[in-house]
């Protein structure tokens, strides 16, 4: 360790400049004397301010942390810059000693001189040169810094849940305890959804005593973020109810594609044409499939991917489903003949692999295509050695693909989140935050996320019970972001640009003042209306116009 | 802390590092145990992940740094865990801490230790495509980056001779030769095992080739030779003769009747491969030889559309077990039935083999020691009573990812929200742990 000495006496900030060596991986390159002497030498040019610069081993180190620490205690820095290695290392390291002084830790910036210098410049003397540039840029940069204070929220720990069927029902009972009230709230007038068959926890719903069901209604309004939502009901009868929670689960199903919206499938209505899931709930039902006269069919035909080609995507549980009927119908009625007719078999573990055995041993017959088109009772079908074969069936049974529910649009556009290309919720990430939305605190469970299985609806929805249950611990606190945009009243013409681009929702117009307005608790600090707003109204915390602007002039000098 | 407020992650994947981070806190600890010296799971092998081709490191490194810099997460690399006894509430595990020789706090990855290293050996993380040291880190861009010493191959470990060139060339003091095994006695109330899968052993189907043309591929193969930071820095090109291939095969569903499962992602990656090869080569010809396309769920007929027709020919096979691959004087010939039954041949000069996703050999040592049921296939059993539920046969003890099953990273992270939650919700109704109903909850007195 070796010092250079201090600027000026009579001021009013002293800024910390503390070089670490890296061992060689930084002094080895640079000159950090040099460094430390050329910063020094401008020194007048920062007016009421005092530089203490300094270098050290091993900045990151236990006895790094501590002298640095010590440092700023002793010289009552009211600012520091660490020139060491990438942010990603150690700037939480950093920002953690400046948590145990006084220093605010968002009056300290890391300077990455071993990544972008060091390590990458070939040149000593480039290197030293390219450093000091940083630094000083950081220097300009961290005096236009403010203190930031993290101001952690009271949270509600309940939870509503929309939809009341495989994965409504899931997501309540595996968030429901004595801590935790769950509201499940159900459009029809019974849970189930759109299963077709009576799911097993709707009796432990019905019994669990922290679950609160509310039939036949809708969410009609909602406001607030996590932690902390007030969430209107209206019920069919009219009447409404205001409740508050901390997380919002939407889980309300979907629908089935048209099947004649395939140029490929024509029929009338009075053709034996019934699409899967009216099947399965009939056999369900009656333990039958009958014809409309009341007479059994000799001849079925299942027909999987109708629709897959218009929606755009395989709805992926069809052929198993589609599979399992087929060998359904022919366990009940062994004298009915039963095809399956599909493109690809798309059957993914081992239970697909037993679903195709089971039905391959119940005698139906499965016919692959390249294609397949119906008129009326007619299948036209192109098969793979190039030949076509046109057969008629007594009953036919499309595989329609699993769609958006209806409520999704008017959902999406009161809680502010986003669908996909496909008319789905959007997740947050599809891969690491798949159950999460841009709204923090609203969840998405079941095929109101895609098509899936009822086993992954059931997944999906526990794993939104995972978030509520990690994220909103009865209790605790939560802490929200700090380096959030806020909107300097004077300037801002409420012409309303940062409310379109706004992906979090985070900001409402003031009709009465004419401005905007933004809930710093749902804010996420990420700049979009920042760069919109035509009049420099909007500043994001931390990252301001004259922060960014004076480093960079600092580092073009 | 009691053992009922900590909590043992085996295995650091991307299941495993989720879990973690969603439960730990003021009020949890976390221990997360991983065999290999770095943390990260198969997903940091990919350059890039369907269907998004979004960078896989770019994804997983700032969940890699969470995990590190969390101070409610204890993460123990290259370690296994050798016993768990007791019930839920109340485990006692023993973790080996294998000696790594280096130390994690004083490195700071430099890598000058290696460049001095005398020994060469295969790098089995870079399946084998190309060598390290005996001191070393699997890959550039490791976390944590910090090296470890094979003490079978290192000269001073083996007894060889007295070597101390890494030793010597350490300006931070980090290695330590003396370095030995620790052994670490966890108390904790929950487990979640998160130890993901392997691929089918191509070698087991002599017809494909694989092992004998060089030409033939492994997926991971061709996955780190398409990576940047992989044998070749990205460039794909053809192992012994180092050309660049003008036309490839991809032969879909290798190892899927020997397993008796379809593994649900194979297509995908495969279709992923044909991006990876027409990005890097766009004048390559790439065929996929497919019987059924699974594509499932929103996400993936669209990825399946764009290399359809432009990118890749879709040649149907009747029989995916009748494939045939041969050497010939210019390249490899793949034989296959077509849509008729008819032979049609296609000659190419490299072949990837969209292998099955299996269980990882370890798979069953693991569930021997967590006293848990595997299901037929040999990955780990959940949801018994068919609720969805990540539990497995041994209460207290859950599972997330491909431990449990083949599944892309989407299902793999919403298994892991899944565990962490039924975990949370264990440990705050422990004191009622008396009863256990199907569903996987406890019942409440």
């Amino acid at each position: 360790m070796s010092e250079t000495g201090t600027g000026k006496t009579e001021m009013t900030a002293r800024v910390g400049v503390y070089l670490c060596e890296c061992g060689p991986n930084i002094a080895g390159k640079i000159d950090l004397d040099k460094v430390m002497a050329d910063i020094l030498s401008e020194s007048d040019r920062y007016r009421n301010v005092e530089l203490v610069i300094r270098r050290y081993g091993f900045l990151c180190s236990g006895p790094g942390k501590q002298y640095l620490e010590d440092e700023i205690k002793e010289n009552g820095l009211t600012h520091l810059v660490v020139a060491a290695c990438s942010p990603r290392d150690h700037d939480s390291t950093f920002m953690g000693v400046c948590a145990r002084t006084d220093l605010n830790p968002y009056l300290y910036r890391i300077v990455n001189i071993r990544e972008q210098c060091s390590w990458v410049i070939t040149d000593p003397e480039e290197a030293t040169e390219r450093a000091a540039t940083y630094i000083r840029g950081s220097i300009s940069r961290v005096l236009r810094q403010s203190s930031l204070f993290e101001k952690p929220l009271e949270i509600n720990p309940d939870a509503v849940v929309i939809g009341g069927g495989a994965a409504g029902m899931e997501a309540a009972l595996a968030l429901s305890s004595d801590l935790r009230r769950v509201f499940l709230v159900e459009k029809s007038a019974s849970l189930g959804g759109g299963c077709g068959i009576t799911m097993p926890q709707e009796k432990a719903v019905i019994e669990d005593p922290n679950v609160d069901i509310y039939l036949e209604t809708q969410m009609s309004s909602v406001i607030g973020f996590l932690g902390n939502f007030e969430i209107g009901l209206k019920s069919a009868d009219g009447k409404d109810e205001e409740i508050t929670a901390g997380a919002i689960i939407l889980a309300i199903g979907s629908d089935y594609s048209d099947p004649q919206e395939s140029g490929r499938i024509s029929f009338s209505e009075s053709d034996e044409v019934h699409i899967l899931a009216e099947a399965e709930r009939t056999l369900e039902a009656a333990g039958d499939l009958k014809l409309r006269d009341g007479t059994m069919p000799e001849t079925i035909a299942v027909v999987h991917c109708v629709g897959r080609e218009e929606q755009g995507y395989c709805s992926g549980v069809c052929c198993s489903s589609s599979l399992k009927l087929a060998a359904a119908i022919r366990r009940l009625s062994p004298e009915t003949a039963v095809t399956s007719v599909y493109r690809d078999l798309c059957l993914p573990g081992a239970d697909g692999e037993n679903v195709l055995r089971m039905a391959r041993e119940s005698g139906v017959e499965l016919i692959r295509t390249k294609g397949t088109s119906l008129s009326g009772m007619e299948l036209d079908l192109e098969k793979m050695d190039g030949t076509s074969e046109k057969r008629s069936f007594d009953m036919i049974i499309p595989a329609a693909a699993i769609v958006p529910a209806a409520d999704t649009v008017s959902l999406a556009e009161m809680l502010r989140i986003p669908l996909d290309e496909h008319g789905f919720f959007k997740e947050a990430h599809r891969m690491t935050d798949p159950a999460g939305t841009t709204t923090e605190g609203v969840f998405i469970a079941g095929t109101a996320h895609g098509p899936m299985s009822v086993m992954s609806s059931m997944r999906f929805a526990r794993a939104c019970a995972g978030q509520v249950l990690t994220r909103l611990v009865p209790g605790e606190r939560i802490v929200p972001e700090v380096k959030v945009t806020e909107i300097l009243e004077a300037y801002c013409t409420g012409c309303g640009n940062c409310l379109d681009v706004c992906v979090y929702g985070a900001i409402y117009a003031d009709t009465d003042r004419g401005i905007s307005v933004v809930n710093e608790a749902v804010c996420r600090g990420c700049g979009n209306c920042f760069a919109s707003c035509p009049s420099g109204a909007l500043r994001t915390r931390h990252f301001t116009n004259e922060q960014i602007f004076r480093e960079v002039d600092e580092a073009l000098r | 802390m009691t053992q009922a407020e900590s909590i043992l992650v085996i295995g650091a994947g991307i299941a495993g590092m989720k879990a973690s981070l969603m439960l730990a806190g003021p009020a949890r600890k976390v221990y997360l145990v991983e065999r290999l010296p770095i943390i990260g799971g198969k997903t940091i092998k990919n350059e890039e992940s369907f269907p998004n081709m979004e960078c896989s490191t770019c994804m997983v490194a700032p969940i890699q740094q969470a995990v590190l810099q969390n101070p409610h997460i204890e993460t123990l690399t290259y370690s296994a865990v050798e016993s768990i006894e007791g019930s839920a509430g109340d485990f006692s595990v023993s973790v080996r801490i294998k000696a790594r020789y280096v130390s994690l706090e004083a490195c700071i990855g430099c890598g000058m230790c290696f460049e001095v290293c005398p020994v060469t050996l295969p790098n089995e993380w870079e399946e084998s495509l190309i060598e390290k040291k005996a001191i070393y880190v699997p890959c550039s861009g490791s976390l944590p980056n910090v090296p470890v010493i094979d003490s079978e191959r290192c000269l001073k470990l083996n007894g060889t001779e007295e070597c101390n060139l890494c030793v010597e060339s350490c300006a931070f003091e980090a290695i330590n030769l003396e370095d030995e095994d620790r052994l670490l006695e966890l108390k904790v109330g929950a487990l979640i095992l998160a130890t993901g899968s392997e691929t089918f052993d191509l070698s087991a189907l002599p017809g494909l080739g694989y092992g004998a043309l060089p030409g033939v591929y492994s997926p991971m193969e061709f996955e780190r030779l398409f990576a940047s930071n992989g044998p070749t820095m990205g460039e794909i090109t053809l192992r012994g003769s180092g050309a660049v291939p003008d036309r490839v095969a991809i032969v879909h569903c290798a190892g899927r009747e020997e397993q008796g499962y379809c593994s649900g992602i194979c297509c995908m990656y495969s279709f992923k491969f044909v991006r990876f090869l027409k990005h890097k080569l766009p004048d390559v010809q790439v065929f996929n030889i497919h019987s059924d396309v699974c594509v499932p769920g929103k996400n993936y007929e669209d990825f399946f559309r764009s290399v359809n027709g432009g990118d890749t020919e879709m040649l149907f096979t009747s029989s995916i077990a009748d494939v045939h691959v041969s050497g010939t004087d210019s390249g490899l010939r793949v034989a296959y039935p077509d849509g008729g039954g008819v032979t049609a041949d296609l000659e190419v000069d490299m072949v990837i083999l969209a292998a099955a996703i299996i269980p990882a050999p370890l798979t069953a040592r693991l569930a021997e020691l967590a006293g848990v049921e595997l299901d037929d296939s040999g990955f780990i059993r959940t949801s018994l009573d068919g609720s969805g539920s990540m539990e497995t046969s041994r209460a207290g003890i859950f599972t997330a990812g491909t431990v449990e099953g083949p599944k892309d990273i989407q299902s793999t992270v919403i298994q892991a929200e899944s565990a962490a939650g039924q975990v949370a919700f264990l440990m705050s109704s422990m004191a009622d742990l008396t009863e256990r109903d199907p569903s996987g909850k406890s019942v409440k007195s």
